[in-house]
């Protein structure tokens, strides 16, 4: 704020003009970068140099103010500053990064361009050795040019020798032609000469021709006359068998002869005969009649075998009859009661029969009353058996009662051998007493005491009439008791064997109904168990359940093992009929494929049948071909045995064999090939070709041939 | 199954009860099959269970029909619509009945009025009377008949009242033995659910 005074005026001017102060912060604050620094700098070089100013509160208030104000723009200026700084280190950051990829590029690009480089090197290099090669390839060239050149002026060179050479044989063959033309001339003359010896030769075949022709007709009449001997001989033969049987005719004519002189005596003869034959005749119509009327004997005789056999059964049963007749009468009689003769007889067997019958109805009708009475008999009968049953109760009880009166009276019998006793000692007393009686009456005695003793003895007596009396009635009751017992005894017997009958009955009947019940009782349990599984409910089971698989599996199983039993009884028969062939298992499909197989076979056999007759066709075809065109039919009679006839073949014997063997052609010998020595020592020894000397022989042949042939033809026109 | 009414404790539902009782037939059912001879003994495998050893089936087959048998057959029982359980052995060639093994289901009276009954009775009681059962079971085979020809079994469950048959169910007649033999054997309870076990088999004398 020490400044320079003008400026500071000069300020303090500007302070007073607001808005020319203001301008330049506000451009320093609008943007201007360049342009703001530069006043400040100014500013603070001049409140350096410049002495205290010491200005109004006002002012230096503004000054502050302006000051705070400068500070700010100054921060703000400073944080642009720092920004554009930051940005241009952003930048520098950028253009290195972009530096290096621009030189890695470069580094790229000059390692490329070394390769490059080095390509074309190699390039070069390669050219200069193809430069190189190309000249020495050049020389090359050059090289064979002359070796070439020389080449072909040796050529010309040898070329110009066998012209020379060429002409020199020329004059040479010119030479050896006029000698061989001079030897065909000599073999002409040769032939000439040949030729007329051939003609000589041939007149002399003429000849011997005419002569062959004149012995053939010379034998042919040889044979002519032969014949007509044959035939003159036969004439001879038939004469004398005519002859022979003329003399049979003689002999015959004398023996007709004969017979002639006996004819009357024969015909005398003949009419007896023939009245003979007559009575003869009529004798064998009687006999014919006789025979026929013993035949119709003979039948009737049997008819009436058969009749009387029949009678005889008839009388027989007649017999019977009758005696069973008579039994029947017998038995009428005897049921009739009656003595009456036979005719009224029936009529009162009837009324019998009918009374009986009517008693039979009544009997029958008591009968039905009687079952019905039985019935209620049987009805009665049950009661019956309860009320035995009752009685059985009621026979036990008598019994157990019976039991007791017999215990009773073997008690009153003892009782009774008591009271005896008792009866006895009591008698044995009165005897004492008697005695002590009789002893007292012989002795003295008194009275009272014999008054007493008398008293005493009375009713002792009494007491043993008492005694007596219940032994009589005792006594009695056992004889009352006892035949009542002997009594009832049979009585029990019987009825206790009819009750064990029954109760044998009854047992066996509770047995068969214990059975029964049994039975029922089963019966009921299964109803009952039926029942109660049915009763208000369902029985589920699983549709699939190891039972019906197992089943299934059984039926599936027992169908397979029909199948192969099926199977194998086919394959058995086909084995028994032999068809069944070891390699093919399956006899199903056997069948099948053994058609299919003999449908094959058909097949290939028409096909082979085809293919023999095309063959056989074809083949005859060429042979026949080979016959026209070389004149010999072939025929190959063995393994590789081969026959040649010539179609000029003076007879059909005339054949020529060959044997092929090891490829080669054997010539074998017979009757027609030892005639053809020469030729077959010419062409097949020395010339070595059997063509040739086919060829040949069919030459001859036909010469031989068409020689005959015109001598046959002149002969015939001689 | 039981694990269920053990941890209860001796307070056994109607469902526990059902399933203590199919799985009293499992187990029979099972040791009958193996006892019986119905299927080769290689097809079984031993399992502990109620203090003694007994033989379950290892076929697939057959686990799976005595599955589903038994699930149906604990719904019915837990509807109380179960009479009795049959478990038929029959020959399979001729179909004629041998053997029928009956397993009587009776419900105990205030089970029928009361659904929501529980059973107080201790769970290891009913188990001791199951082991009895099952020993019986498998002493039975001392008394019956030889099975000599080829069985197979088949499960009837007999309902009471009409009632709805599931798909690969249907209705079947009852399997009758001619000439029969019974025997009875124990029977144990749930305080719910009664099961008698009866074999029946035929007497060929």
């Amino acid at each position: 704020m020490e400044g320079c005074p003008n400026d500071t005026i000069v300020n303090m001017v500007k302070t007073l003009n607001p808005p020319s102060t203001d301008f330049p912060i506000k451009r320093s604050l609008n943007g201007n970068e360049e342009s703001t620094p530069v006043p400040i700098k100014r500013f603070k070089s001049i409140s350096k140099d410049s002495t205290p100013y010491e200005g109004s509160p006002r002012e230096l208030r503004r000054m502050r103010a302006d000051l705070v104000e400068a500070r700010i723009t100054i921060k703000d200026l400073q944080c642009r500053l720092t920004n554009s700084h930051s940005l241009r280190n952003k930048m520098e950051l950028e253009f290195k990064e972009e530096n290096k990829i621009l030189r890695r590029q470069s580094e790229y690009d000059k390692k490329s361009i070394q390769e490059l480089e080095d390509q074309l090197q190699t390039i070069r290099k390669r050219e200069k050795d193809l430069k190189s090669q190309l000249s020495e390839i050049k020389c090359k060239y050059d090289l064979l040019k002359i070796n070439s050149a020389k080449e072909i002026e040796m050529l010309q060179n040898s070329s110009s020798n066998s012209k020379e050479e060429s002409t020199e044989s020329d004059i040479e063959e010119s030479a050896v032609v006029a000698s061989l033309n001079r030897r065909i001339t000599e073999l002409e003359t040769m032939l000439e000469s040949a030729e007329d010896d051939a003609e000589t030769q041939k007149q002399y075949v003429k000849e011997l021709s005419s002569k062959l022709s004149e012995d053939n007709n010379l034998q042919k009449n040889l044979e002519q006359k032969e014949y007509e001997l044959m035939k003159a001989k036969l004439t001879v033969n038939n004469l004398e068998y005519q002859l022979k049987s003329y003399s049979e005719f003689q002999d015959q004519a004398k023996q007709q002869a004969d017979k002639l002189s006996r004819y009357i005596e024969l015909e005398k003869e003949n009419e007896r005969l023939n009245q003979e034959r007559a009575s003869l005749l009529d004798q064998v119509k009687n006999k014919l009649i006789l025979e026929e009327q013993a035949f119709d004997f003979k039948r009737r005789l049997e008819k009436y075998k058969d009749y009387d056999k029949k009678l005889m059964d008839l009388q027989i049963q007649q017999s019977q009859s009758m005696l069973q007749l008579n039994e029947w009468k017998a038995v009428a009689r005897e049921i009739c009661e009656s003595m009456d003769s036979d005719s009224s007889l029936p009529h009162q067997l009837r009324s019998v029969v009918e009374k009986l019958q009517h008693q039979e109805l009544t009997l029958t009708s008591q009968k039905v009353e009687l079952e019905c009475e039985l019935k209620s008999i049987s009805h009665e009968s049950k009661v019956l058996k309860s009320e035995v049953e009752k009685c059985r109760k009621l026979i036990e009880e008598l019994k157990l009662t019976g039991e007791q009166k017999q215990k009773l009276i073997h008690r009153m019998e003892k009782r009774l051998k008591l009271v005896i006793s008792e009866r006895d000692s009591y008698r044995r007393q009165l005897d004492s007493y008697e005695n002590d009686l009789t002893m007292d009456t012989t002795v003295s005695r008194s009275s009272s005491q014999l008054q007493t003793q008398r008293e005493h003895i009375n009713n002792l007596e009494k007491l043993v009439s008492g005694y007596r009396d219940t032994v009589a009635e005792l006594e009695n009751d056992l004889h009352n008791a006892q035949p009542h017992l002997r009594d009832d005894i049979p009585l029990k017997i019987e009825q206790v064997a009819r009750l064990k009958d029954e109760v044998q009955r009854l047992k066996l009947e509770n047995d068969k109904l214990r059975q029964r019940c049994d039975q029922l009782e089963i019966k009921l349990e299964r109803q009952m168990e039926n029942d109660s599984s049915f009763k208000g409910g369902k029985i589920a089971h699983q549709l699939y359940n190891p039972l019906r698989e197992s089943v299934e599996q059984r039926a599936n199983q027992v169908e397979n093992l029909k199948k192969e039993i099926e199977r194998l009884k086919l394959k058995i028969k086909n084995y028994e009929q032999g068809i069944e062939n070891s390699k093919i298992g399956d006899v199903t499909l056997h069948s099948k494929e053994i058609d299919a197989l003999n449908e094959q076979l058909k097949s290939q056999e028409s096909q082979t049948e085809m293919l023999r007759n095309y063959l056989k066709s074809n083949f005859q075809e060429l042979r026949n071909v080979i016959y026209v065109l070389f004149g010999y039919k072939m025929d190959r009679t063995k393994n590789s045995l081969y026959t040649l006839a010539n179609m000029y073949a003076e007879k059909p014997e005339d054949v020529i064999c060959f044997q092929y063997a090891d490829g080669n052609m054997h010539l074998l010998q017979n009757e027609f090939t030892a005639s053809l020595e020469h030729m077959i020592n010419l062409h097949v020894k020395q010339q070595n070709s059997i063509p040739v000397f086919l060829s040949s022989l069919t030459l001859d042949l036909f010469a031989n041939k068409s020689m005959t042939g015109l001598l046959s033809v002149n002969l015939t026109g001689n | 199954m039981t694990s269920a009414a053990q941890d209860i404790q001796s307070a056994i539902t109607v469902k526990g009860s059902a399933d203590i009782v199919c799985d009293y037939l499992n187990y029979g059912i099972n040791s009958i099959l193996f006892q019986r001879g119905l299927y080769p003994p290689e097809n079984f495998k031993p399992d502990e269970n109620y203090g003694v050893t007994l033989w379950m089936t290892t076929d697939n087959k057959i686990k799976e029909f005595l599955l589903k048998t038994l699930d149906q057959l604990r719904n019915w029982l837990v509807d109380k619509a179960v009479k009795k359980v049959v478990l038929v052995i029959a020959n399979v060639a001729t179909l004629e009945v041998l053997e029928r093994w009956d397993f009587n289901v009776e419900y105990e009276e205030d089970t029928l009025t009361n659904p929501d009954k529980v059973s107080s009775k201790p769970i290891k009681q009913i188990r001791n009377e199951i082991r009895e059962i099952l020993k019986q079971i498998s002493a039975s085979v001392s008394y019956l008949p030889l099975l000599d020809c080829l069985c197979s079994f088949d499960v009837q469950i007999y309902t009471k009242g009409d009632i709805d048959m599931p798909s690969e169910w249907n209705e079947t007649a009852p399997a009758v033995i001619q000439n029969a033999q019974s025997v009875k054997m124990r029977s144990f309870s749930t305080n719910i659910h009664k099961m008698e076990t009866i074999v029946t088999y035929k007497n060929d004398i």
